[in-house]
């Protein structure tokens, strides 16, 4: 990506029309997203923080605006091209962590693959689930694991293809703290071996986690601010005087 | 790869899925073993009596004494058909082959020895044997003799002989019949039974002999003829009507005072009935298919949330939608092809155990019921699994995701 951004946003806007009223989620966002960040949308509900982080990850459509990933404007691939970018080039986590609830964690975790016809889905599942820590509840339904061990799950699916990208939305929105904590350590180790991670969450705590913070209010970006990597695992709230603007 | 990772797939929910699973292959199977054994039940049902009624001639023309209806019959006379008439139409009616009066008497006791029996007891001209198509397997048909002298001799149906536990030697020997001492000279062929009654309960005796003893008959008479061929059966019927209407000295507009029914007619009658059962059976068919269809629709549609959702989170990390598409493709197939399969075994099934009950008849399993079974309720399957899947896939994968 030599000079160009991972994932470049220009003008981006969504509505949706909700009866005869138009909801207006987005408000020509423009954002730039380099390869080995560890980003953090924050906002209140309402802010379009998720539509944004939906939109990056191909699940929607913005109405509209461009979005260039790996300098490709996706507005020009097909249906099934973006499948296909769905299948490699990103992985998403939500906070429903939205596993099939009937299959084994390995199960869950090798169902990307099986959309890329990926041989030695196997092996790779159980990487995935190692890299998590989630070595010994492989053969476990999700019923049969908590919250915690739910979304490691979640995670190790979208680390399976080893994407450009992890979007996280609100990961740990449906954890309690300590639970929490674990699942942003995680995030770190993957943040430190080079991973991009974008994360949507309206905790400061857990935004001051990440390298940079972009704010939304009202489907505008209101802030996006860096701090340096030497307040790395205890980044002090306020401290931080990165890069502004927006 | 991805084709049969995808098929693979789909088969791995079924079983995850078990309760829908099964739930869809019961409708489906309900649906077509209903179909199956109905149809063919009905179907083997009405061939068969077709093809007995078809074994006893298309060419007899059965004639009897009837008052007609209403105000027009009550004005007749007495309403008779005697031996004049019956001597008449042997020689009058050129489009007849043979002629036989029939004295029915039901309900006869046959006594042998010690044990006593009912039977249906006919009166009859040699005749009768080639018009009815019965013949003698064993002894002697009348003789023309044994109708002239009005001589006490029988020939006795294969039912009779088992009913009295007796062997074939009873030829020669004699029995009681209503009373009277007959000689038995020969053994009608076995006819086996119709409608679980059997045809071979029976005994026959010279008419002369019949009219002495049930002298009731003697202008009741009943005549089975047998027309020239199949051509001539119109041509008898009228050749019949003119002359015994003529004979009875009927005015032009009073009715006839007897019957004239051709083996067609009964024939046309029948097939008339098994059409309106043939009528009602495909109401229960279609709807035992309705309520297997609403069972198959319900199972799928039920699911639509779940599998929406399901969808939505296939789509997110890279399904595409023909990848959706196959995955249910190949569970709604593979749930009709084990539904329809197990439906048309079990409907195979029922209708060789029907065959096998002895008053049943043999069932023949058509085709297009096995077809009909099965596309309807395969259709259903496939139709109402593959809608909902396809609404999803075209959803954003968001919009999927969030379905409530």
């Amino acid at each position: 990506m030599d000079g160009q951004p991972l994932i470049r946003l220009q003008g981006i806007s969504r509505e949706y029309r909700m009866d005869a009223e138009v909801v207006r989620a987005l408000r020509g966002v423009d954002l730039s997203i380099e390869t080995n960040e560890m980003l953090a949308i924050m906002g209140s509900s309402g802010s379009g923080k998720s539509t944004l982080l939906n939109i990056l990850g191909l699940l929607d459509v913005p109405t509209a605006g461009q979005y260039w990933l790996d300098g490709q404007d996706v507005a020009q691939l097909s249906q099934s091209a973006l499948a296909r970018v769905r299948g490699r080039r990103i992985g998403f986590v939500f906070q429903t962590f939205e596993l099939l609830p009937r299959q084994t964690a390995i199960r869950n975790v090798e169902l990307p693959l099986i959309y890329t016809g990926t041989p030695q889905r196997r092996q790779l599942a159980i990487e995935a689930l190692e890299r998590v820590g989630l070595a010994d509840r492989m053969k476990h339904r999700p019923n049969e694991m908590s919250g915690g061990q739910r979304q490691r799950v979640a995670i190790a699916r979208a680390l399976v293809q080893h994407p450009a990208i992890l979007l996280a939305d609100e990961p740990t929105g449906n954890l309690d703290s300590r639970t929490s904590e674990e699942i942003l350590d995680l995030f770190e180790t993957l943040y430190g071996e080079g991973q991009t991670i974008v994360i949507v969450t309206h905790e400061a705590e857990i935004a001051q986690r990440c390298r940079r913070i972009v704010r939304l209010r009202d489907g505008q970006i209101e802030s996006d601010q860096r701090h340096g990597d030497a307040g790395k695992r205890t980044a002090v709230a306020g401290a931080a005087t990165g890069g502004g603007g927006g | 790869m991805i084709f049969f990772s995808n098929a693979f797939n789909a088969l791995e929910q079924l079983v995850t899925h078990k309760m829908r699973s099964v739930l869809t292959i019961l409708a489906i199977v309900i649906a077509v073993t209903a179909t199956i054994t109905v149809v063919s039940v009905v179907q083997g049902f009405t061939r068969y009596v077709s093809e007995f009624l078809e074994g006893l001639g298309t060419n007899a023309v059965f004639v009897a004494p009837q008052r007609p209806a209403g105000e027009a019959g009550k004005a007749l006379g007495r309403v008779e058909l005697d031996e004049q008439d019956f001597r008449a139409i042997e020689s009058q009616c050129s489009a007849l082959r043979r002629v036989s009066p029939l004295v029915p008497r039901e309900g006869a006791r046959v006594r042998y020895g010690r044990d006593e029996i009912t039977v249906s007891l006919e009166g009859v001209a040699p005749s009768y044997h080639t018009v009815r198509n019965f013949p003698v397997d064993l002894g002697r048909p009348f003789a023309i003799v044994d109708v002239e002298r009005a001589q006490q001799v029988c020939v006795v149906g294969r039912e009779v002989l088992r009913k009295l536990e007796l062997d074939e030697g009873l030829v020669g020997d004699s029995l009681l019949l209503d009373g009277r001492r007959f000689r038995v000279v020969g053994i009608l062929e076995s006819k086996g039974s119709f409608f679980g009654q059997s045809l071979d309960n029976r005994v026959l005796i010279p008419y002369t002999t019949a009219l002495k003893m049930y002298p009731v008959f003697r202008r009741n008479l009943i005549l089975a003829c047998e027309a020239e061929n199949a051509e001539m059966v119109p041509e008898a019927k009228a050749q019949i009507t003119n002359l015994l209407r003529r004979r009875h000295g009927l005015k032009p507009y009073q009715p006839d005072d007897f019957i004239v029914q051709t083996q067609g007619e009964i024939l046309a009658t029948f097939n008339n009935v098994g059409t309106a059962a043939v009528s009602v059976l495909a109401g229960i068919v279609g709807i035992s298919l309705l309520v297997g269809g609403i069972g198959i629709m319900n199972v799928m549609l039920v699911s639509v949330t779940e599998r929406t959702r399901e969808i939505g989170l296939r789509k997110a990390v890279g399904a595409r939608r023909r990848d959706i598409m196959l995955q249910f493709l190949t569970e709604a197939m593979t749930l009709s092809l084990i539904g329809g399969g197990l439906g048309i075994a079990l409907g195979y099934g029922l209708s060789t155990l029907a065959s096998m009950h002895p008053r049943m008849v043999d069932v023949v399993v058509p085709a297009w019921a096995v077809l009909l079974g099965f596309g309807i309720s395969a259709g259903t399957g496939v139709i109402f699994g593959i809608i909902p899947a396809l609404k999803a896939a075209l959803l954003n994968p968001i919009d999927a995701l969030r379905h409530e």
